[in-house]
């Protein structure tokens, strides 16, 4: 049998185990309180109100004026989810870390245990106790006979519920649900699947399969075969490693921002920081996405595959602020998003149609070596800077002289912005001692959209 | 809430079989006796490593400390301040 641990409001309930005396209460994790953002975590006592993560802090305040809001802290959670880690590695090797809140824990080769459905239960029962004991924490367990099915019992019952599920079960349970129950069938994927009259999981087991292929493609068939409760899938254990698929950051922006000199920095900022990202990892991108989200709601998301993987900013960014310069409207934007894809090993043999620039590399290798040994903010693009100082990140006011950072007035909108001086090469300046919100990024499910 | 604080504290820290733990700290004229350590991560910043604790003090007030090993020095990074 397969288990999905699923840590319950798991940012959240390490804030209440953290401060003791905000258990039982209601607590909404988020970035800088008092600025602009989104809902990172709510605790469960928040989300009766109506709080959900994703949503605007603003709403959150107004369902529910009377919770903590508690500024988040990404490495705080990290570092719970690598010591959870290790408790599900004492249990078996066969652990895969789904995202920082959820693993994959395959008891199928546990000698004598697991095996069979009451043992997995024993086993998931003890190990939520232990969580709970060692760490403050609940988790919610999902059990089946493959990563699907546990993935979808571990959502069955919450908090700290434990849910076995057979094939057989899984479609007794999920079946008239709402087709976007899936796992993997987004809000997009659900609409194309209604619009060809597909409204229930159960309805989607028994489409067509040829109108399915014609329509989706191969995810047609795995859609379909998910519906039944089939996966293949295999959990891929810890230490054998698996490569991400694409990094991204994005960051909800102070206010809504029409000013293009703050938007380019800031895309500066996001580009460099994915571009960090890569290089610390060992990976170049060959396609780079843009996504932008303004006052309305509205998101488009762009991207262009490039002919070279790239892993310095100046070369993302140059396309991210073309694929900007070419959507961008003019209406004032909430958020901004750069994220890669297509990833492929930075060691790979590269065949390059334009000779590397060894003085770049050079210098890219130098900047690195600096940020490796002084922080990542010791060293940042100038042109980021307006972003950084909007947002409390720079603490030195070397770079502009007369003290505060000068703002302007914009189209009636008020907004940092960037001296010429700012927006070429790099500058220098110690590290900044608040979390970066943009880091913030726990990986959802598998997108299977086509 | 929380208040963000980054103060410089000064904190009387035990370390016992390679592992520290502090003890009580002066803040704001008075001292705060560390009751509890409820939770402890860690951040690089650059090579150097920053141990981060979450206390309880003497009552019910909660506190978030920094250790730079650089300074060395500690930082009171946050404190509660009581219902927002």
């Amino acid at each position: 049998m397969i288990l999905l641990v699923d840590m319950d409001a798991f940012f959240a309930s390490v804030e209440q185990a953290h401060h003791p005396h905000l258990r039982g209460k209601a607590i909404i994790v988020c970035g800088d309180p008092s600025r602009r953002g989104v809902v990172t975590a709510a605790s469960y006592e928040a989300r009766p109100f109506g709080v959900r993560a994703g949503m605007p802090l603003a709403e959150a305040k107004r369902l529910c004026p009377h919770a903590e809001y508690v500024e988040g802290n990404p490495r705080k959670y990290v570092e719970k989810s690598l010591e959870l880690l290790e408790m599900f590695l004492e249990l078996t090797p066969d652990v895969e870390p789904f995202s920082v809140d959820e693993a994959f824990l395959d008891l199928r080769k546990l000698p004598g245990r697991g095996q069979t459905r009451d043992s997995a239960v024993e086993i998931a029962s003890e190990l939520q106790q232990r969580i709970w004991d060692v760490h403050g924490l609940g988790a919610s367990i999902g059990i089946g006979p493959n990563k699907l099915i546990a993935k979808m019992a571990s959502g069955v019952k919450k908090p700290r519920g434990i849910t076995p599920l057979s094939e057989e079960e899984f479609r007794g349970v999920f079946w008239p649900q709402d087709v976007q129950a899936l796992w993997g069938v987004g809000p997009k994927l659900a609409e194309h699947l209604k619009a060809l009259g597909i409204a229930t999981v159960g309805s989607l087991a028994n489409a067509p399969g040829d109108m399915l292929k014609r329509r989706f493609g191969v995810v047609g068939e795995h859609l379909r075969e998910a519906a039944w409760g089939h996966d293949q899938t295999p959990v891929i254990p810890y230490h054998e490693g698996i490569d991400p698929k694409s990094m991204g950051h994005e960051v909800t922006l102070p206010e809504d921002c029409r000013d293009p000199e703050f938007l380019e920095g800031t895309l500066l900022r996001l580009s460099d920081q994915v571009a960090r990202r890569l290089r610390g990892d060992g990976f170049r991108g060959r396609t780079v996405t843009v996504k932008l989200r303004d006052f309305r709601f509205r998101t488009v998301t762009r991207q262009r595959a490039l002919a070279t993987a790239v892993d310095d900013y100046a070369g993302l960014f140059e396309v991210a602020r073309a694929l900007w310069r070419e959507n961008w409207k003019g209406e004032p934007l909430r958020l901004l998003g750069v994220s890669v894809s297509a990833l492929e090993h930075a060691d790979e043999e590269q065949l390059e149609l334009f000779p590397t620039n060894e003085r770049s590399k050079a210098l890219q290798d130098a900047l690195d070596q600096v940020r490796d040994k002084l922080g990542e903010a010791s060293v940042v693009p100038a042109g980021s800077l307006a972003y950084r100082r909007a947002m409390g990140h720079v603490p030195f006011g070397a770079v502009r002289s007369g003290g505060a950072p000068e703002r302007t007035e914009r189209k009636g909108r008020e907004v940092p912005r960037a001296s010429k001086r700012e927006r070429g090469g790099y500058a220098e300046g110690p590290d900044p001692s608040a979390p970066d919100p943009t880091q913030f990024k726990p990986r959802g499910p598998r997108e299977r959209e086509p | 809430m929380f208040e963000s604080l980054n103060d410089p504290v000064d904190v009387l820290t035990a370390f016992v079989d390679g592992s520290m733990r502090p003890i009580r700290f002066r803040w704001q004229g008075r001292i705060v006796r560390v009751r509890r350590i409820t939770g402890q991560w860690a951040r690089r910043e650059g090579q150097a490593q920053l141990r981060y604790f979450a206390v309880q003090g003497s009552k019910d007030d909660s506190y978030e400390l920094c250790f730079d090993a650089r300074g060395p020095s500690w930082v009171l990074c946050r404190a509660w301040t009581g219902p927002g």
